[in-house]
Parts: C-alpha cells; sequence; structure tokens
C-alpha cells in the first residue's frame, strides 16, 4: 500500500516535481494557456476589441487556448508528398524536446533543484542552442519555399542573438564569479540585483530574448505578410501546436533565466516558507511572467524590421553593447577588489 | 529550385500578403531581381456587361469593382453621363456629391493606412483604422442609406438630402478623428519600426512617377502637385478651400504621410461643405417635372427622392463623353460612347489601382522580399479595382 504521505513525498521529490510540475511541464502548460490568452487580451485591450471571450466567459475566456489546442489535437495531419516524411515528423518533436530540457537545469530554491552543477547556467544555454537547428531541418524538410526562407532567416538570425546573449551571460557569470545559478542567485542575496549592477547586459539579454523567440519587432523568421508560416507553414494538426508552443516555451525558460540573473530569483523569501519549494517558486514565476508580459506586449506596439536590420542590430548593436557589459562586468570586478 | 543563383517564388494569389493577384519574383538571394504582377484573378467584365445594361442601371455595376471608394468611382460616371445628356447638378446636389465624396476619401485612406500597418506587422493601426472607418461609414450611412454601395448620385442630381442632425454628427466625427489621428502618428507615423521599414524604401523619382503614369497620393508623394480636384474642377471643388498634399522623397513613408495629411484635408473640406452648402433642389429641374406631383409632395417632406421608373428609359445623345475624377487612390477616368439607344454602345473606366499596377515591376527590384509588402502597402493597390 502507497500511503497518502508517501504519494507527497514522492511529488514533492526534487527531480520529479521540477520536471513534472514547477518549472517543468504542468506549470509550462498553465503558462503557455496563460500567455497566449493574455497576449490575445493585451493587444485586444490596445486595439478596441473584445478579444478570447466565449470560452468561459466569467473569466473572460481565459482557456481558449485549451479550446484551440484541442482543436489542433483533433486536425488531421496532412504531410506533404514531397516533403522528407522523418525530419518532417522528427524535427518539430526534437526542437519541442530540446527547448524543453533545459528545465531540468532551473533550480527552485538553494535547497531545491534536481541536479547541482557548477556549470548550470551553460547547461541551460547550451541546451537552448540545440533547438534552432531543428528550425533549419524543418525548412529543408517541408520543401516549400517559404518554408526555406523562413528557416534561412532563423538561421542568420541564430549568429545574430547568441553571440551577444552569451557574451551578457558570460558578463553576468564574471560579476558572480560563477556559473552556478544557485551561487549566482544566493551572491545576489548578498548584494544587490544584476539588473542594477549590469543594465547592459539586462538589456541585451532581453532584446536577445525578444530576438531568440520571435517576438515583435523580431517576427522575422515566421512573418505572416511576407512568408505566411515561416518554417511552419507546411504543418497542420498538433505538430503544428508544437511548432506554435516552441516559441513559448522558450521565451517561458529565458524569463526565468532572466530572473535569476538579473532580478533575484527566489529573494525575497519570508521566513516560515524557506524550505517549501512553492514560495520562492511563485517568486521566480511572477519575476519571471513580467518579462515575458513585456515580451507579449510589444506586439501591440511595434511592427516587424526586415532581416537585415535585425542581423545590424544583432552585431552593430546588442554585439557591441555586449562588449562593453563585458568590461562593465571587469571593471566592476576590479574596483571591488 | 532551378541550378542557377535565381530563385523563383510565386507570392499569392493563395497568400497572405498578395491580394487578388499573383507576383512572380525572381530573387537573387534576399534581393528581388526581377519583379512581375499576375492580375487579373478577379476579373469581372464590368465594362462588358455595361453594354447590356441601361444607363441607370450601371450606377451601382461601376461601384462594384472599387468597393472602398464608391462614392468616387460613381461620381465620374454620373459626370461623364451627364455630359452625355446635357444637363447639371443643381448647386445644392454638387455640395451634396462633394461631401459624400470626401467622406468617402476619408475612409479610403483609413482602409489603405490599416492594410499598409497589417502588412508591415502593425495588427494596432490595422484594428484602429478599421474600427474609425466605421464613423465615417456611418455618417455615410446618414447621408445615403447604405454603408458601402451608396448609389446616391444619379443624373442630374443626388438620391437624398441632408438628413436633421447631421451636421453635429459631422462636427463630433471630425473632433474624434483629429484626437485619433494624433494617436495614429504616436504608434505607427513615428514609431521608430515603422520609419526604419519604410524610409527609403520603394522610391519612385519624380521623374519616373510621370513617365509611368502614376495617379494619386501616390504621384503626389513622388512631387507632382497633380490633383484632378485642382486642375479640372468638378462639383463644388472651385469654391472650396483645400490644399494639394505633395511631398518630394517619393518613398513609400511619404506615400503614407501624404495619405495622412489628406485625411486632414478632407476633414477641412468636409467643414466647408456643410457650412456653405446653398439650399434648393438636389435633383435638375427637367426631372423633377418628370416626377408624379405626389411623389414629389412626399419626397420635399422627407428628403428622400425615388426614381421613377422612367429613368429606366434615359437615352442620350449620339456621341462620346469622358470625365475624370479625383478618387481616394487617384484619377479615375470614364469614358462613355453612345449610339442614341438605352445602352451605351461602349463603356470604359480606368481605376487608379490599373495605373500604379506598373509602379511594382519598377519599384521593387533592388529590394528585399521583406519590402515587397511594404511597398505593396504603401501604393495602396486593390486588386478587384485594377481587375475591374
Amino acid at each position: 500500500m502507497i500511503s497518502l504521505d508517501q504519494i507527497i513525498r514522492l511529488i514533492f521529490f526534487p527531480p520529479i516535481f521540477i520536471t513534472i510540475v514547477f518549472p517543468g511541464l504542468i506549470a509550462l502548460l498553465i503558462v503557455i494557456v496563460f500567455l497566449i490568452w493574455l497576449e490575445r487580451k493585451i493587444a485586444a485591450k490596445v486595439q478596441l476589441r473584445y478579444g478570447p471571450l466565449y470560452i468561459l466567459k466569467p473569466l473572460g475566456g481565459v482557456i481558449q487556448t485549451v479550446a484551440d489546442l484541442l482543436r489542433y489535437l483533433f486536425a488531421e495531419v496532412i504531410i506533404p508528398r514531397r516533403a522528407d516524411k522523418f525530419s518532417f515528423i522528427m524535427a518539430p518533436i526534437l526542437s519541442f524536446g530540446f527547448a524543453f530540457i533545459p528545465i531540468v537545469a532551473l533550480p527552485i530554491s538553494s535547497k531545491y533543484f534536481a541536479f547541482k552543477s557548477d556549470l548550470s547556467l551553460l547547461v541551460v544555454l547550451a541546451l537552448l542552442t540545440i533547438a534552432p537547428i531543428f528550425i533549419l531541418i524543418i525548412g529543408w524538410a517541408s520543401d516549400n519555399k517559404f518554408s526555406f526562407i523562413g528557416s534561412l532567416r532563423e538561421g542568420y538570425m541564430i549568429m545574430a542573438y547568441e553571440v551577444p546573449l552569451f557574451l551578457s551571460v558570460l558578463a553576468m557569470a564574471i560579476l558572480y564569479n560563477t556559473l552556478d545559478i544557485i551561487e549566482i542567485v544566493e551572491t545576489q542575496s548578498k548584494w544587490v540585483w544584476g539588473i542594477l549592477l549590469n543594465p547592459i547586459a539586462a538589456f541585451v539579454f532581453l532584446i536577445c530574448t525578444f530576438m531568440m523567440t520571435a517576438r515583435f519587432p523580431f517576427e522575422i523568421s515566421e512573418a505572416e505578410q511576407e512568408i505566411v508560416m515561416g518554417p511552419f507553414t507546411e504543418y497542420t494538426g498538433i505538430i503544428f501546436g508544437l511548432c506554435m508552443s516552441y516559441s513559448y516555451i522558450k521565451l517561458y525558460i529565458l524569463s526565468l533565466l532572466f530572473a535569476y540573473l538579473f532580478l533575484g530569483g527566489w529573494y525575497p523569501i519570508v521566513w516560515p516558507f524557506t524550505l517549501n519549494p512553492i514560495m520562492p517558486g511563485i517568486i521566480t514565476l511572477i519575476k519571471g511572467l513580467i518579462v515575458m508580459i513585456i515580451g507579449i506586449f510589444l506586439r501591440s506596439v511595434y511592427p516587424r524590421f526586415r532581416v537585415d536590420q535585425t542581423l545590424r542590430i544583432g552585431w552593430e548593436g546588442m554585439f557591441v553593447l555586449s562588449i562593453v557589459a563585458l568590461i562593465l562586468s571587469f571593471s566592476l570586478v576590479i574596483l571591488v577588489k | 529550385m532551378s541550378e542557377d543563383k535565381f530563385m523563383q517564388v510565386l507570392i499569392g494569389p493563395q497568400h497572405p500578403g498578395s491580394g487578388h493577384m499573383r507576383f512572380i519574383v525572381k530573387m537573387d538571394g534576399d534581393i528581388i531581381s526581377e519583379f512581375e504582377p499576375d492580375i487579373g484573378y478577379v476579373h469581372r467584365a464590368v465594362e462588358k456587361i455595361a453594354e447590356s445594361k441601361r444607363y441607370i442601371q450601371i450606377v451601382p455595376l461601376v461601384e462594384r469593382p472599387i468597393l472602398a471608394d464608391t462614392a468616387n468611382i460613381n461620381l465620374g460616371y454620373i459626370l461623364a453621363l451627364e455630359r452625355l445628356l446635357g444637363i447639371d447638378a443643381p448647386p445644392r446636389a454638387q455640395y451634396l456629391r462633394t461631401l459624400l465624396a470626401e467622406i468617402n476619401r476619408i475612409h479610403s485612406h483609413l482602409y489603405g493606412l490599416g492594410i499598409h500597418g497589417i502588412m508591415i506587422g502593425s495588427s494596432t493601426i490595422f484594428m484602429w483604422c478599421f474600427a474609425d472607418r466605421e464613423i465615417w461609414i456611418e455618417l455615410a450611412q446618414e447621408l445615403t442609406g447604405a454603408r458601402i454601395t451608396y448609389s446616391y448620385m444619379i443624373p442630374g442630381g443626388v438620391r437624398r438630402d441632408l438628413p436633421n442632425g447631421f451636421n453635429e454628427k459631422l462636427s463630433k466625427a471630425i473632433a474624434y478623428m483629429e484626437e485619433r489621428l494624433k494617436d495614429y502618428e504616436k504608434i505607427f507615423i513615428n514609431n521608430p519600426v515603422v520609419t526604419a521599414r519604410l524610409i527609403d524604401v520603394g522610391i519612385i523619382k519624380k521623374d519616373d512617377a510621370i513617365k509611368l503614369g502614376i495617379v494619386g497620393p501616390n504621384l503626389r508623394a513622388s512631387g507632382v502637385a497633380y490633383d484632378v480636384r485642382k486642375i479640372e474642377p468638378y462639383c463644388a471643388y472651385p469654391e472650396i478651400d483645400f490644399d494639394i498634399i505633395v511631398r518630394k522623397e517619393g518613398d513609400a513613408y511619404s506615400r503614407v504621410l501624404v495619405r495622412f495629411e489628406e485625411i486632414k484635408q478632407s476633414m477641412k473640406i468636409v467643414k466647408q461643405v456643410v457650412e456653405k452648402i446653398p439650399s434648393g433642389p438636389i435633383i435638375n429641374e427637367s426631372y423633377l417635372k418628370l416626377i408624379p406631383p405626389k411623389l414629389r409632395e412626399k419626397a420635399e417632406q422627407t428628403g428622400i427622392w425615388k426614381m421613377p421608373a422612367i429613368f429606366i428609359n434615359l437615352k442620350p445623345r449620339k456621341g462620346e463623353a469622358i470625365s475624370r475624377v479625383e478618387a481616394g487612390r487617384g484619377e479615375v477616368t470614364h469614358y462613355i460612347v453612345s449610339d442614341g439607344s438605352p445602352n451605351p454602345y461602349r463603356f470604359r473606366v480606368v481605376t487608379p489601382s490599373f495605373r500604379n499596377l506598373i509602379a511594382f515591376k519598377y519599384t521593387m527590384p533592388g529590394h528585399r522580399l521583406a519590402d515587397i509588402p511594404a511597398i505593396y502597402g504603401s501604393l495602396d493597390y486593390f486588386p478587384p479595382s485594377a481587375d475591374r
């Protein structure tokens, strides 16, 4: 007989809790459903309309995304005759999977984590860089010119956003003198938040996050009026649903990472909840949500840039700024010593 | 994909950014090297159908291809027909025609601005323009009884008189729109992403614009002060004070600005029209006699005139007539050949979109794939209008 106590202990066993509950699958699903709804609702508010309303009307149609997801689930998955079937089906699944895996390296609090590593920050970033490769494979496998152009655009963008993003993270790692997310947050609780220490790095990280997750004004690879749906033009049904949620997963992970790196992670904790994973988790999630909401709000303000303009922003703007952030970090470290 | 370094991309007709047409684009990397617009997907043979219709039946027919700008295209047809018939509308009718034409110009420009917004990715300006367009459509409905297809102008006058309380509604709409235009400036006109996307994109130089025969706001954005309302004034325009908006740059951004400023000018015209409008009949005296006395009495009370059935046998003299009108998107030319029968022998309408079409072919090469919607939207091209 398994007692209730055992079940609770099993659920709160860190490797299971982190992958399944928070920040893993369940929290992710809730956040995506909420985020897509909020994105549409905010845009609707700005644009003088109602937005999603009729599904669960008392709550303003908050589960509209669930209904959409169900529709995707029951829609026929059409595979074009000339597509490379294996890569066509596997690439979105793998990109979804690899976008999701970095979650295991995200801790909830200093005493609650799936595994402790000196390089957990590096693990998250390294795993995040694998997913875009499958977008390139999608573009090739679909055998559609718009998919091809879209994935090429994504390919150009990868270089433009990843280098500044990594450099800004490096700047923070130099500042905290560690690559362990737990230690980074602990260091911030002793000093001040990272965003005050190195605002330039925070800015670069934020902009590169929006580039990476195809938020406006960097929604280049999926530009509807130019290349239909970019890499995902040929997809239907639930695989299209995977493609759609892919960028939101990345936004979710990068926003949490932003909270860890720049916003002090799970601090400040109120005393009685120190050991419990719920309170620190909620604090981190709220900080992450703020970043995500900034990202989705941009949709109702900006149109999109051209791909060459985005590359210029990446290389001439963000890259230079990230170098400045590095220098700032070095000088801060020298000043303190 | 072919083996050479060019890639041919077919955009449309089933594409979110193409409209009812196809672009055959030859790409050299991300740069367009050849651009061929392929039109005709919504051809409805308006000119041929017109040959089998009575003159009065053509009034609603000409509206169909240019749904965003029906009043102006209608006005052009009526002016040509009136020249054939040798009659004129009374002054009050002329002012009412001007009023509707300008209200229509405003919502046509809002339509173009909104579509351009969504084409470069700003869904906000799209929604705002289409929401505010509603106000002008409601006003036009108040005046004519229809939202889009007004069929308001008839030979010799207009169908309805100014309704009660129209002036207050109009001044309310103008005050609201002036406030909204400030919001538009913030979110779209002065948006850094919009300026980055549109400035120095799709430049049509002054000489090229004249050579290619571009019309309307697109021509004025290239530095040519050409407006039929000033050059060959019709209706009440000679008595009304307004400016031609001209910009020198000739790029996509200046075309947006010209449209944006023209909305303000149109509001200025509308204001003057309701101030200066003379009293009097709204249909030509000679046609007024044809209406039975009972109907005429009723019409004088309500201000709504019903055309008597006798109008179906309208027979103009043998000959031909041409008219030019400045519509929202540019100059519309109507040409009617009459052989003295109740049907036109030949009817021809040259729409502004058809004349602006050529700009695609010569403006696009050298730009990037992402510039196609930016330039397309800035030309305010409307495929059904070009295909007729």
